[in-house]
């Protein structure tokens, strides 16, 4: 690839009209250090019957010396198209340079020239180049040497220096999300609709499950042995009437209930065990046990359930 | 008829607690549990250390409910004939038959007190076995029934020399074991040791209103209680699960600190125990009020009724009483209803 950069420089110059060239270039033209990427688009319309040799395009990666030493200037990436035409071809060739170098003092670079080769197509061992031509920029220092007032030392090419607000932002971030956990915790703490941790206790599942149960003697049944799988889950162990206070000293949240939860173990005695027996649950005891099933569930989430009457 | 005769005796069993406990303070428990075996027509063996109060209690009762009442004391040279005759000379200096303690009574016998049962020698348990099973004796070319007799033995637990221990099939024929412990009420202590009230034991005892119950009436009232007192399906199925569980305690995620629970219980309750068991339960509901059985009245009685019907591995026989606390309050629970 060297040799093909040599023989470019060696071929004859194409002739002048041949070629006419059109560049976009950065605008910016101070002020790079090492790792910026410099773009440059350069639009080549060649007349014909010349022809652009593709393969003498520039290569990325190439490292280009001046004087035998690197001079700092790569390209990282080119794009090439081209549109034919009767007369003529437009080559349109978008080139990015990256910046490999440093100093601890401001130094000009350039990027390119570059050598492209064309071949007249009537005449095929007529080989000519085109050079497009380079562009100064100057490299930067990344810090400045020596002590030196920066607004002082600043060019007009760069952009205003802002405070930077990165440590402010993080920490607005922090707090917004501080603020909306604790909005969330509220709103689980007094919301009658808690569904945020210990959404899945057992109350709750007993309570879904009694919902879809039927109003009748059969959906009752096996209503009230859900509750009472739910304490037994609840206390780890079976709960009884006769070991209800003990049920609630080791469940404090439940001791708003006591009263209802009394309620609730006389109406399963009715149902289980002695029919005879009365309970004060009211009429509808499906629905009494649904709003009690509901007042469990906020106490099992440590809430204050709200009272119910009998009846409901 | 029923109902009206339930409450009326109700009344009475409540009035004849109340009048024991009037009599030996600090003991509601035990008290509620002997007259639920009243009730339920079973035997008792009453566990406690001496001088805790159970012979005041039983005569208590025995004033209580009429009847006779007699004691005898376990000893390692007691054999079985001492507890039915006395053979002595008399004044014309032949000898003479006596009806000893089971037979001075006759059919009139209320409550048959055998203290420190485990001092007795095994012949002498396997009489008083019969009798309890069978509530009849062979002796003198008769027969002779006691149908109205409890029997209340008592063993001391603490001591070992000396003593037979009852084999499980003998436990098995008691009702209940009920442990009688010193009340731990510094009121209730302190009135034991200094109101003089309590230094005199016969007088004591005769404050407690005597035939508050017939003790002859007893039989037929407690079958009324049994048949009227219902236990529904979902109690049956419990009281299943329980004895189940007494018999593999490990299916049922119960276990014991300190035991390997595969290798603890040799037998469950017995079906006799269990049966025992419910009627006392009955009773419990009965006493309560109640016209069925719920858990809390098997509770009651669950431990005084099953836990001396256990057998244990042989290594685990001195530790049994701890042991079987554990166990079947951990049934308890285990083990839900509904």
């Amino acid at each position: 690839m060297q040799a093909l950069a040599i023989d470019s420089q060696t071929l004859p110059d194409v002739d002048e009209g041949v070629v006419s060239i059109n560049t976009i270039d950065p605008y910016k033209r101070v002020g790079y250090t090492v790792g910026d990427v410099i773009e440059r688009e350069v639009t080549l319309t060649i007349k014909a019957p010349y022809k652009l040799i593709e393969t003498s395009l520039p290569i990325v990666g190439y490292e280009k010396r001046y004087r035998g030493k690197v001079i700092g200037i790569e390209l990282k990436n080119i794009e090439h198209s081209k549109v034919e035409h009767k007369d003529y071809t437009t080559h349109q060739i978008k080139l990015a340079y990256q910046v490999f170098t440093n100093s601890v003092v401001a130094k000009n670079v350039a990027l390119g020239p570059e050598y492209l080769n064309l071949i007249n197509t009537k005449n095929k061992k007529q080989l000519v180049k085109y050079r497009i031509p380079s562009l100064d920029i100057a490299v930067s220092p990344l810090s400045i040497f020596g002590q030196v007032k920066v607004e002082n030392n600043m060019s007009q090419f760069l952009e205003p220096l802002l405070i930077k607000d990165d440590q402010e932002r993080k920490w607005l971030k922090v707090a917004i999300s501080a603020l909306a956990v604790s909005l969330l915790g509220l709103l689980y703490i007094f919301g009658k609709h808690a569904w945020l941790p210990r959404m899945g206790g057992s109350f709750a599942k007993a309570y879904r499950t009694i919902k879809k149960l039927p109003n009748n003697e059969t959906g009752l049944k096996q209503a009230i042995s859900a509750v009472h799988l739910s304490f037994n889950q609840t206390a780890k162990m079976s709960v009884f009437n006769d070991n209800l206070d003990e049920f609630i000293q080791n469940n404090p949240n439940f001791s708003h209930l006591k009263s209802e939860i009394s309620q609730f173990f006389g109406l399963s005695r009715q149902v289980y065990f002695e029919p005879n027996a009365q309970h004060s649950v009211g009429n509808n005891p499906s629905q009494w046990l649904l709003q009690f099933t509901k007042q469990c569930r906020d106490c099992e989430r440590g809430l204050i359930p709200t009272t119910i009457k009998a009846g409901v | 008829m029923s109902d009206v005769q339930l409450a009326d005796w109700r009344n009475h069993a409540l009035t004849l607690e109340s009048e024991v406990n009037k009599v030996v303070v600090g003991q509601q428990t035990p008290i509620r549990l002997i007259t639920t075996s009243i009730f339920a027509r079973g035997h008792v063996l009453l566990e406690g250390d001496v001088g805790v109060g159970k012979t005041t209690l039983l005569r208590a009762f025995t004033r209580g409910i009429g009847g006779g009442y007699q004691r005898i004391e376990g000893t390692i040279d007691l054999m079985p004939n001492d507890l039915v005759y006395h053979t002595y000379l008399g004044e014309d200096g032949k000898p003479h038959v006596s009806p000893g303690p089971l037979l001075m009574s006759g059919e009139n016998l209320s409550v048959f007190f055998f203290n420190e049962i485990n001092r007795a020698r095994p012949q002498v348990h396997s009489l008083l076995l019969r009798v309890m099973a069978e509530r009849s004796l062979s002796a003198f070319n008769t027969e002779h029934y006691f149908p109205h007799m409890i029997v209340f033995a008592d063993r001391n637990q603490v001591e070992k020399e000396e003593t037979f221990e009852i084999p499980s099939a003998a436990r098995d024929r008691f009702m209940m074991e009920i442990p009688i412990v010193v009340p731990n009420d510094d009121a209730i202590m302190e009135a034991l040791v200094f109101d003089t009230k309590f230094h005199n034991v016969d007088a004591l005892v005769d404050t407690v209103k005597p035939d508050v119950l017939q003790f002859d009436e007893l039989n037929a009232f407690s079958s009324v209680i049994q048949s009227s007192i219902e236990a529904s399906d979902t109690l049956k199925k419990y009281a299943l699960n329980l004895w189940k569980a007494t018999k593999t305690p490990l299916d049922y995620g119960v276990k014991v600190s300190g035991v390997d629970m595969n290798r603890l219980v040799l037998s469950g309750a017995s079906p006799r125990g269990m049966s025992m068991m419910l009627r006392a339960a009955r009773v419990n509901a009965w006493l309560n009020n109640r016209n069925a059985v719920l858990p809390d009245d098997i509770h009651a009685v669950f431990h005084s009724t099953i836990a001396h019907r256990l057998v244990f591995s042989p290594v685990y026989e001195m530790r049994r009483t701890e042991i079987a606390r554990e166990m079947l309050s951990g049934i308890v629970n285990a083990v839900s209803a509904p």
